[in-house]
């Protein structure tokens, strides 16, 4: 947040600062892993139920080699499914923007289709197309389709009404008002899409494997608790939401790079 | 001398039936080239709607309006308009933003350097001109949004309420250079106001509006040599106009 102290910070205070503000995060989630630790221990969990975090380390380091490969095999489904529906969904969403008969037509279709749960399509796709990728990244695809669509929607149609009058003002053609003025408007709300799709597109991937897969991390967590091993499947989780935090920390630094203008941006680098 | 721009019985009615606003008009209103016309109305009575109708953003639904002997059916294009809220957009510095009137219309902003550099400086920005809107105050982002509007070089500007958001004293010194500007290239302005005292300093000639729907109830010629510093201020011409003005909205019973 900007504030009259941030105007100028000294690099001591700026420090001070941060070890501040992460001292409580940092002891809070110290606090919550001795907690988990020890509660297995005092209330006397047993272990095919619960295991403590250490277990969870030393027992997932053992089996990094498989958790590492199914980390890539998720991967490659989460990003290959992400990657089509920004590319898919960010031209859709400018051509519905323009177009007032897709925006009748296809527009409040995608709009009941935003409402079904995607995930229910899920056993449908795996019984056409089988076990093996591209169901997953159609699933992937499906989840992080409509937020970018209808973000991008938004985001192309609500070019403030001084700034359409200023562009109509200076005689500016279609393509110079889209390169100039529409289209670094309508970035920020893009980006509220492609990042809430991309904390949605592990959770398809790992759903998608629950259902049917021979490989991948959802496939793995639901063999390890099906093996009363929670401890693996802790590892597992802790690899998906790896996964998922790369993904969304990747769409953030776009958005730096390409928007650091922006109030968001301007408001985490608190400045 | 022929009127450069014509308003003849211009209407305009917003929405239909139950929710419909009749804002502003029927007016007629004639500006010779040259000349300094306020827009002098209480909030609300539609001058900005005018502005907008005559730069062709606002369909009329009434009247004629023509500039140059020309129908207005469009974009006015040749003319400098400066919004009631800026134009300034986020992703550019304070140059940037003026070079973006340039560049929309095919102009490449290199050559004219100069000329945004000396249009920052006139209004005391050329510290900033590196700096993005968010970086500006709200007046400061008002006087970079004036080089906006003005950098095309227009022979014609609508002005909305250019000063609004500036403090008394910037507002003062701001005002002066305006009319320095004008003296010295002697464009034709359209220049929206709320304040009697500037209407009455920078113009040729003050039409006062009437509280909606707006209509010119009175055109007043301002005979006072230019410029208006504090010495034709304090003069008996000047302290009667502003008080003349009041009257008429003292009458309104808008003050
Ligand atoms: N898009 C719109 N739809 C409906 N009514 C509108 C619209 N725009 C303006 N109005 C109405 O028209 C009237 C005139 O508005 P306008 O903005 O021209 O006033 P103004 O004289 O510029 O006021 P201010 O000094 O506050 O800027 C107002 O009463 C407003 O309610
Ligand atoms: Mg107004």
């Amino acid at each position: 947040m900007a504030s009259v102290l941030s105007e100028e910070p000294s690099l001591v205070a700026a420090i001070q600062g941060a070890i501040k503000q992460s001292w409580l995060f940092i002891a809070f989630f110290i606090g919550f892993f001795l907690f988990w630790e020890y509660s297995v221990v005092i209330f006397d969990i047993p272990r095919y139920i619960l295991t403590p975090p250490s277990e969870v380390v030393r027992n997932g380091w053992a089996d990094l080699d498989r958790l590492l490969y199914y980390t890539w095999i998720t991967g490659v489904e989460t990003l290959l499914g992400y990657v089509v529906a920004v590319v898919i969904a960010l031209p859709l969403g400018l051509a519905i923007a323009f177009s007032s008969i897709l925006r009748r037509t296809v527009y409040p279709f995608f709009v009941c289709l935003e409402m079904t749960p995607k995930i229910a399509f899920a056993p449908l796709f795996i019984s056409w197309l089988g076990f093996g990728l591209l169901p997953k990244v159609i699933i992937v695809f499906l989840v992080c389709f409509f937020p970018i669509v209808l973000n991008a929607i938004l985001a192309f149609n609500s070019l403030s009404e001084e700034l359409t009058r200023f562009c109509r003002s200076t005689g500016a053609g279609a393509w110079r008002t889209f390169i100039k003025v529409r289209l670094p408007a309508a970035m920020p709300q893009c980006f509220v899409g492609f990042k809430y799709a991309a904390i949605n597109a592990t959770v398809g991937a790992a759903i998608a494997e629950f259902i049917g897969s021979d490989q991948g991390l959802g496939f793995y967590i639901q063999i390890v608790t099906g093996n009363m091993r929670p401890d693996l499947a802790f590892a597992g989780i802790f690899f998906l939401t790896l996964l998922g935090l790369s993904l969304f920390g990747a769409v953030t630094l776009a958005e730096r790079l390409l928007i650091p203008w922006h109030i968001s941006v301007r408001r985490a680098a608190g400045t | 001398m022929p009127d450069l721009i014509e308003i003849r019985q211009v209407t305009k009615v917003f929405g239909r039936g139950a929710t419909e606003v009749h804002a502003f008009g029927p007016v007629d209103l004639a500006i010779e080239a040259g000349q300094f016309v306020s827009l002098l109305g209480p909030s609300g009575c539609g001058k900005s709607t005018l502005v907008l109708m005559l730069a062709g953003l606002l369909e009329r639904s009434a009247g004629t309006i023509r500039i140059g002997g020309k129908e207005v059916t469009g974009p006015q294009t040749d003319i400098g308009i400066m919004f009631q809220d800026n134009t300034l957009v986020p992703w550019r510095t304070v140059r940037g933003n003026v070079e973006l009137q340039l560049e929309m219309r095919g102009m490449p902003p290199k050559p004219h350097a100069d000329r945004v550099m000396s249009l920052l400086r006139a209004v005391h920005l050329e510290d900033f001109a590196e700096r993005h809107p968010h970086e500006l105050s709200g007046g400061m982002q008002q006087r970079a949004a004036f080089c906006q509007a003005m950098v095309h070089d227009p022979r014609i500007m609508l002005l909305d309420e250019p000063l609004g958001k500036l403090d008394a004293m910037t507002r003062e010194r701001i005002r002066s250079d305006l009319q320095q500007l004008w003296m010295q290239q002697r464009p034709t302005v359209l220049f929206v106001t709320h304040s009697i005292e500037e209407a009455v300093q920078l113009s040729t000639q003050v039409a006062v509006i009437t509280p909606r729907p707006g209509r010119i109830d009175r055109l007043i010629p301002i005979d006072l040599p230019f410029p208006r510093d504090l010495a034709v201020k304090n003069s008996p011409t000047f302290v009667g106009h502003v008080r003349e003005i009041q009257e008429i909205f003292r009458g309104f019973g808008v003050i």
